[in-house]
């Protein structure tokens, strides 16, 4: 099958074999069956249609893609800066390494990965969305890193790239907007080379009932009013928090982890539980 | 999170150093994609330098490096003279792992550093108000070199001589010497009376 890659701003085309294909099959065929008891998903509070949710997420980045970093930077006070930072650093990361940064949307860890690679490694920016993909693809190319990295639309369900391709595979704040999380992890299993680990950075629960009541007060006041005010979306805004809150807890992500075959699976919370750092290996 | 805001700190430092370099950053370039790791004993994680881009990339990794540098603060300092480099790994002060070269030039760079700081707040703030800041500073360093060694010399006055709290340096010499004197003859003594205890047994 042929997959559609933009690198570095040109249209790149690679072919995955029929073994890869099958594997991706399989997972959507399992998740199919999955599915027929349960049809529906959450959309931030709201209940959809499995099919739905998809194109719901969809719009939402493609109406924040523009102001996501400065949104970012303004909701976390620039906190998220080092809870990547130590992602990179959990990630272990060296020279001639392939790392898939999965809904890397804007390039944060692409950026840093793309210097700790060297010319010898890769890395993928890998997105659902088009807009996201594009402003990634552009701040990358500002800022001079387009030697060794590869832009490719994708769906982390179905990973377009050949079983135990990766050493390192990141999805920061992106997991809890996959439709089907089982079958995204076992996806991402497949592309992970043995030896090689997933690091999932993502919102969680905090750790004390205090932070949760002021965190809980911050999220949906004053978050979806600083949408509004700077990305003109307070709706986007409002999934977001919604989102966070629908989230599997850090306890859940480990066990949903371990139920898609990654060993040894850890987490560590940052900033109190507010957000947390899942890692797992494939061995 | 200390560790990641320290290494965010470090980094945009040494960059924007780096970018006042009079010499700019080709020094950097034959170390690219290098990582020097340094394990101070007074920080409980690692530091590891990468270079790539012409940038410095500040990390606490600790899975991957090419040289490592197991040290403290102190000796890190002492480092920049290379004559004490063997003394320092005898007295294990300093560890050094993987290709040293890495290390040796990551030193030279950061010796090589060559900043005109007039010049550059010049650029920002205009030559006159530069000239009297630098006026200013400089006053202000001398002003503060008298009085840490007036208030070292006055401390010792008043600890010493008028309160009597601490000993000279010739007292604490004397009182040594006597201290050994006495460990001597306590010495001399222990072993006339062993000598005496062994005669006292034979005859008996």
């Amino acid at each position: 099958m042929l997959i559609i890659i933009k690198k570095c701003g040109k249209l790149a085309v690679i072919l995955v074999n029929s073994e890869t294909m099958m594997s991706a099959h399989d997972q959507n065929h399992q998740s199919n069956n999955d599915s027929n008891d349960e049809n529906t998903t959450h959309f931030g509070f709201q209940t959809v249609e499995k099919n739905e949710k998809e194109s719901k997420v969809a719009s939402v980045f493609h109406s924040v893609a523009q102001q996501y970093d400065i949104m970012n930077d303004l909701m976390s006070f620039g906190i998220h800066r080092l809870w990547k930072r130590f992602t990179i650093d959990a990630s272990g990361v060296r020279p001639g390494n392939k790392v898939l940064d999965l809904a890397g949307g804007t390039g944060d860890l692409t950026a840093k990965f793309s210097q700790l690679v060297g010319r010898e490694g890769k890395v993928i920016l890998a997105d659902i969305n088009s807009s996201m993909l594009n402003v990634g693809r552009d701040k990358l190319r500002d800022r001079g890193l387009v030697q060794n990295i590869e832009y490719v639309q994708a769906n982390a369900q179905y990973l377009p790239f050949e079983d135990n391709t990766f050493d390192v595979i990141t999805i920061a704040f992106g997991l809890r907007n996959v439709t089907d999380k089982d079958m995204a992890l076992r996806s991402m299993y497949r592309v992970l080379k043995p030896g090689g680990r997933l690091l999932v950075l993502e919102f969680s629960k905090p750790e004390h009932e205090l932070v949760n009541k002021a965190y809980d007060f911050y999220s949906f006041n004053i978050l979806p009013k600083m949408g509004e005010l700077v990305a003109k979306d307070g709706d986007s805004y409002q999934y977001l928090a919604e989102s966070i809150r629908m989230h599997p807890d850090q306890e859940t992500l480990k066990t949903m982890m371990d139920d898609a075959g990654f060993e040894q699976t850890s987490f560590k919370n940052l900033t109190g539980g507010v957000v947390a750092l899942h890692k797992g290996y494939k061995f | 999170m200390f560790a990641q805001t320290l290494s965010a700190v470090l980094e945009t430092l040494i960059n924007q150093f780096l970018r006042y370099n009079l010499h700019g950053t080709r020094a950097l370039k034959p170390l690219s994609g290098k990582t020097l790791t340094v394990k101070l004993a007074e920080l409980p994680f690692p530091l590891s330098f990468t270079i790539s881009h012409e940038k410095v990339h500040v990390t606490s990794r600790d899975e991957y490096n090419d040289c490592c540098l197991i040290t403290s603060i102190s000796t890190l300092i002492e480092l920049n003279k290379a004559q004490q480099l063997t003394d320092l790994i005898k007295n294990d002060q300093l560890d050094i792992q993987g290709d040293l070269k890495v290390a040796q030039r990551f030193a030279e760079i950061a010796q090589t550093l060559d900043i005109d700081w007039q010049s550059e707040l010049a650029k920002r703030i205009g030559d006159i108000p530069t000239y009297k800041l630098g006026q200013l500073g400089r006053q202000l360093l001398n002003k503060l070199n008298f009085a840490a060694t007036q208030i070292q010399a006055d401390a010792g006055e008043w600890l010493v001589h008028e309160q009597r709290l601490m000993v000279t340096a010739a007292e604490l010499t004397y009182f040594s010497q006597e201290v050994a004197q006495v460990e001597q003859q306590v010495s001399a003594i222990s072993q006339r009376l062993d000598n005496l205890i062994n005669q006292q047994n034979k005859k008996s």
